[in-house]
């Protein structure tokens, strides 16, 4: 039984199944949720989580976030009575556990012979007198300066946390609802792990609620004018819209929730599903203008005799590239792996089942105009033009390809790997503005923490403590460094004078060091030591709050943490939400080459099975690899890092660039058995074959070309790439492979092979 | 109609002064009940966390009224760290307390200027505040009601925090007393917070008669509701009067 005779007999099948498994898909749909949280996105067991999860289990968990206030002088009495408000509400409020600030944090100091400790601002200054005094007793204020108030006193900052169960969504519209319930002119920024998580989840959702009918619209009006025939619309278009049904139902039922890269699966399928379907009507368009006198079963036999083949190649290798993120180690890659190769399953299952089986008891369409008249297209031009210069000038076109290759290529030494999380969202983004004036003025967005364990009175444990403070206060980039030895110090300047043996040092005794703790928690807050040491005074943490742009800054001072770590029996753990980053940035980078080598290879050995020849492998292989250099190089020199958005690029790209090369070859070869000469069958398989290359191509880019109006600088970014990667195929196809054709006349296109002999 | 209406708003107003004096005076008794020109003990103060871990303290305290200042001397007898660290503090009526503390160790003694008595007392869920003897202005008081605590009838009087420095110097808005109406001694008082949200819960029990006629609260109790942590006070030794004279609490003597 032939495919015609499969779809005849099975046609009310064909159609009634999958409609019914998409609306069963909808079903699951309502349960679909975004999961905005980053550090999901690691696979369990990941060790910078496990010992993140030890530290919190003792000493609470403390997400902060950081609200950082510009002015020409924060401490103008506007300014400083506007700060004091907010800060006011925002501590009194229940969600809020705690807030440390210029209004919270304390004065210590020793003065005529007194310890005094004071609001590090006891009143706002009314005179300017009174404001220098504020700002010299600022600059002398340890607990203060360069902590809550830059240097230049242009900053200023809030540090909050939320209390427990409290949600990323409550907490930050209480912030906004504060801070607009306070106007005035100082330029607020929002930074911190919760308010990152809270923009993921805010632009994912406007994402997935702009992007899918803004990409739905801009198909249907490709389709309408690729086609200008209601079929040639409606077929492809529900396509698309049953395989991203599918594709977005899998997930809840699977049990992934909507990572912020999942915002790609329904676009990708808006941009990869319709390829199929387009092939059939555009096919069914040529026949039938070439063969008015057709029935449209003769016209749809014809046209899946001549395309089952190749589309299912080209569909089979699409979903071998995005396999290829199933063996990425990040899971929202893994999960988009799973999800769309299964949906692109569908699409291909769709396109030569259920389209043939509708468009079997249709009418015959009105012959289209375009297929008649034999008009010239620009597109057509440009092929004519391509298959002029790989023919003539093929070892030019090999030179001009291989010279872009190594200059773009060398960009890859440049290429770095994103730890920053916030560089996935637009430039002026508050995060990324906070981030910066943080990283200048504040010490930095990174912490590492160290756990001591011991008895933290015992002065070695202490003194361990206070020399990581002033080792790592040496290394660059670290802004502070803050543990209960930072404080003992400052007791002890408090308690003594300047010219005194104790003055400003960790004291000989256990007794000394009780009493100093004994002596704060007489005028202090018993608070102010609890994120610093367990109650019993057995375990106590160390944090070293730094700035990094890079893994390489990242490196030099968790290298000189490790170090002193692995010196001291005290010092028994190293945590930090950027190592989690940085594991994060290193699956990045492990899974990128896992899911490139993994499509890479697997495609190569498929090329080399359909074309039953090693060297067709080989040959296949090379547009994909001048892509990946270009892609990769490309990236070094703009600068883009490397990041979770655009680390499942390269698979996909693969999955779908290699389209081009199958198609050109299958035409190739049968341009070559009806004896044409290679030149001829260039020439001809460029300007028709070529073309509904080129078609299918714009088809894809216009596609992902939606993402440009994401609201996340990581899909953009991704947009960008994929583009750029796609045309880089697209030109590979057309003009780099006809060329090296010429040269090497390689034998498998000659190869008359059973598995390949159709008629096209 | 008219004339009764206005007798009875009248009455009502003359009702309501008299309560209103009945709160205060409620409380002006009830510190008069526990009231000592001077006195000395030895105490157990007990820290918990939430999670059930404790910390214990054993100091010895003694406290003389000299004319308008109450000086009280603290000495802590363990644990053996703190072994011998004094504090001296200075508790005038109208202007902010005076502390001084000695640390052994150092063989140094230090003066703590602190703005804020409504912080912690020795890292306890009592404050520097809870310590000292409220100054009874500071405070408008209502009658709420009455309320029987373990079965002995109480007046459950409202003291609300005049101004915000009233607020942060003793650390609540509002404190919510149940005064025995017999004793007039306070079994227990809710503390509530700037949010108006129930915060701390003190109970005073062991209530024990002295000499003099007053009573003395030999174990207190404070528990935080919000954060779960809680301390105790518990009296192992109590005198009334005390053999120490003014040179005693002078601020050279904590080095001896």
């Amino acid at each position: 039984m032939n495919v015609n005779q499969f779809i005849t007999r099975y046609r009310r099948w064909l159609i009634i199944v999958p409609v019914i498994v998409t609306l069963l898909m909808l079903l699951p749909l309502s349960k679909a949720k975004i999961n905005p949280d980053l550090m999901d996105y690691l696979p369990d067991g990941i060790e910078a989580n496990i010992n993140n999860d030890k530290l919190e289990e003792i000493f609470g968990k403390f997400e902060p976030i950081l609200i950082i206030f510009k002015s020409d002088d924060v401490l103008a009495p506007k300014t400083l009575n506007r700060i004091y408000q907010i800060n006011n509400e925002l501590k009194y409020s229940e969600l809020v556990n705690d807030v440390l600030s210029i209004f919270e944090t304390k004065y210590i100091r020793g003065e005529d012979g007194a310890m005094l400790v004071d609001p590090a601002v006891k009143y706002i200054p009314e005179t300017d007198d009174e404001r220098e005094q504020l700002r010299q007793e600022l600059i002398d204020n340890p607990l203060a300066y360069k902590l809550f108030i830059s240097d230049d006193f242009k900053y200023t900052s809030i540090i909050l946390g939320a209390n427990e169960g409290v949600s990323d969504e409550e907490i930050f519209e209480f912030i906004n609802t504060t801070l607009k319930n306070n106007p005035g002119s100082e330029k607020v920024y929002l930074n911190g792990l919760p308010y990152l998580r809270s923009e993921v989840q805010a632009k994912a959702t406007r994402d997935i609620a702009i992007l899918m009918p803004l990409g739905l619209i801009i198909m249907l009006i490709f389709l309408y004018l690729s086609f200008k025939e209601r079929r040639g619309v409606l077929l492809p278009f529900m396509v698309v819209i049953m395989s991203i049904v599918l594709a977005m139902g899998l997930m809840p039922i699977l049990g992934y929730d909507l990572s912020l890269v999942a915002v790609l699966i329904p676009i990708m399928m808006i941009a990869i599903a319709n390829n199929y379907g387009v092939h059939i009507v555009a096919r069914y368009q040529e026949l039938n203008a070439k063969n008015p006198n057709w029935t449209m079963v003769q016209i749809v036999t014809e046209a899946l005799k001549q395309l089952s083949k190749p589309i299912l190649l080209t569909g089979l290798t699409t979903i071998i590239g995005v396999m290829g993120l199933i063996v990425h180690i990040m899971l929202p890659a893994k999960q988009m792996g799973i999800v769309s190769s299964v949906a692109i399953g569908f699409a291909l299952a769709l396109s030569l089942l259920f389209i043939p089986a509708i468009m079997i008891k249709m009418k015959k369409g009105k012959p289209i105009k375009a297929y008649t008249t034999g008009k010239k297209s620009i597109i057509d031009n440009l092929l004519k033009w391509s298959a002029k210069v790989s023919i003539y000038n093929p070892r030019k076109v090999i030179y001009i390809f291989v010279s872009f290759m190594i200059l773009a290529g060398l960009g890859i030494t440049r290429l770095k790997v994103s730890v920053n999380l916030e560089k996935m969202m637009p430039n002026k983004h508050s995060l990324r503005v906070s981030t910066d004036i943080a990283d200048a003025k504040f010490g930095g967005t990174k912490n590492i923490n160290v756990l001591f364990e011991g008895e933290i009175m015992e002065p070695e444990v202490m003194q361990a403590m206070d020399r990581f403070e002033t080792q790592l206060e040496e290394v660059e980039g670290v802004g502070s460094v803050t543990s209960l030895a930072s404080v003992i110090r400052i007791i002890s300047r408090s308690l003594n004078e300047p010219d005194s043996e104790f003055y400003d040092k960790i004291p000989d005794t256990r007794q000394a060091i009780a009493q100093y703790i004994e002596f704060y928690s007489m005028s202090g807050d018993p608070e102010d030591f609890e994120k610093l040491v367990d109650f019993d005074y057995t375990k106590a943490v160390l944090s070293v709050q730094f700035a990094a742009t890079s893994i390489d800054e990242l490196n030099r001072v968790e290298f000189a943490i490790r170090e002193l770590v692995s010196q001291t029996p005290s010092a028994t753990l190293v945590a930090g939400q950027c190592l989690v980053e940085k594991e994060m940035a290193n699956a990045i980078v492990k899974g990128q080459i896992y899911s490139l080598i993994f499509a890479l290879v697997a495609i190569a050995i498929l090329l080399g099975l359909i074309f039953r020849a090693f060297s067709a492998g080989l040959m296949g292989s090379i547009p994909l690899m001048v892509t990946l250099i270009c892609n990769f190089g490309l990236m070094g020199w703009l600068g883009f890092q490397l990041d979770i958005g655009n680390s499942l690029l390269s698979s996909i790209a693969i999955g779908i660039g290699v389209d081009y090369t199958i198609h050109l070859f299958w035409r190739l070869k049968y341009e070559l058995s009806l004896g044409r000469s290679y030149v001829e069958a260039i020439q001809n398989t460029l300007t028709t074959t070529g073309r509904g290359i080129a078609i299918n191509a714009i088809s894809v880019i216009v596609g992902f070309a939606v993402l440009f109006f994401s609201g996340m600088m990581i899909l953009k970014t991704f947009a960008f790439l994929i583009i750029f990667s796609l045309l880089l195929c697209l030109l590979c196809a057309l003009i780099l492979i006809p060329a090296i054709t010429i040269i090497t006349k390689p034998k498998f296109l000659l190869k008359n092979g059973k598995s390949i002999s159709f008629n096209q | 109609m008219k004339r009764i209406l206005i007798t009875t708003i009248a009455f009502l107003a003359l009702a309501f002064q008299g309560v209103a004096q009945d709160a205060r005076e409620i409380t002006e008794k009830s510190t008069a009940a526990i009231e000592f020109e001077a006195m000395e003990m030895a105490t157990n103060l007990y820290i918990f966390d939430n999670r059930g871990n404790s910390r214990e303290r054993q100091v010895a305290v003694a406290t003389r009224k000299f004319g308008n200042t109450t000086k009280t001397l603290m000495r802590f007898l363990s644990p053996a760290d703190v072994q011998g660290t004094a504090i001296l503090i200075y508790d005038y009526e109208e202007k902010a307390d005076d502390m001084w503390v000695y640390l052994p160790s150092m063989r140094r003694t230090r003066r703590i200027v602190s703005t804020e008595r409504g912080k912690s007392f020795m890292g306890s869920e009592f404050s520097n505040a809870d310590m000292s003897r409220p100054n009874v202005d500071d405070f408008t008081y209502n009658l709420l009601g009455e309320e029987s605590v373990n079965g002995k009838p109480c007046w459950k009087v409202e003291a609300v925090a005049k101004s915000r420095d009233v607020e942060s110097e003793y650390g609540f808005k509002r404190r919510v007393s149940y005064v025995e109406k017999s004793t007039y001694l306070i079994q227990k008082s809710e503390l509530y917070d700037r949010m108006d949200k129930l915060n701390k819960l003190m109970t005073f029990t062991d209530y024990r008669k002295q000499s003099n006629g007053r009573y003395f609260s030999y174990g207190m109790e404070m528990k935080n509701v919000q954060n779960n942590r809680r301390s105790e006070m518990k009296v192992s030794k109590f005198q009334l009067g005390t053999n120490l004279d003014e040179a005693s609490f002078a601020v050279s003597s904590l080095e001896k």
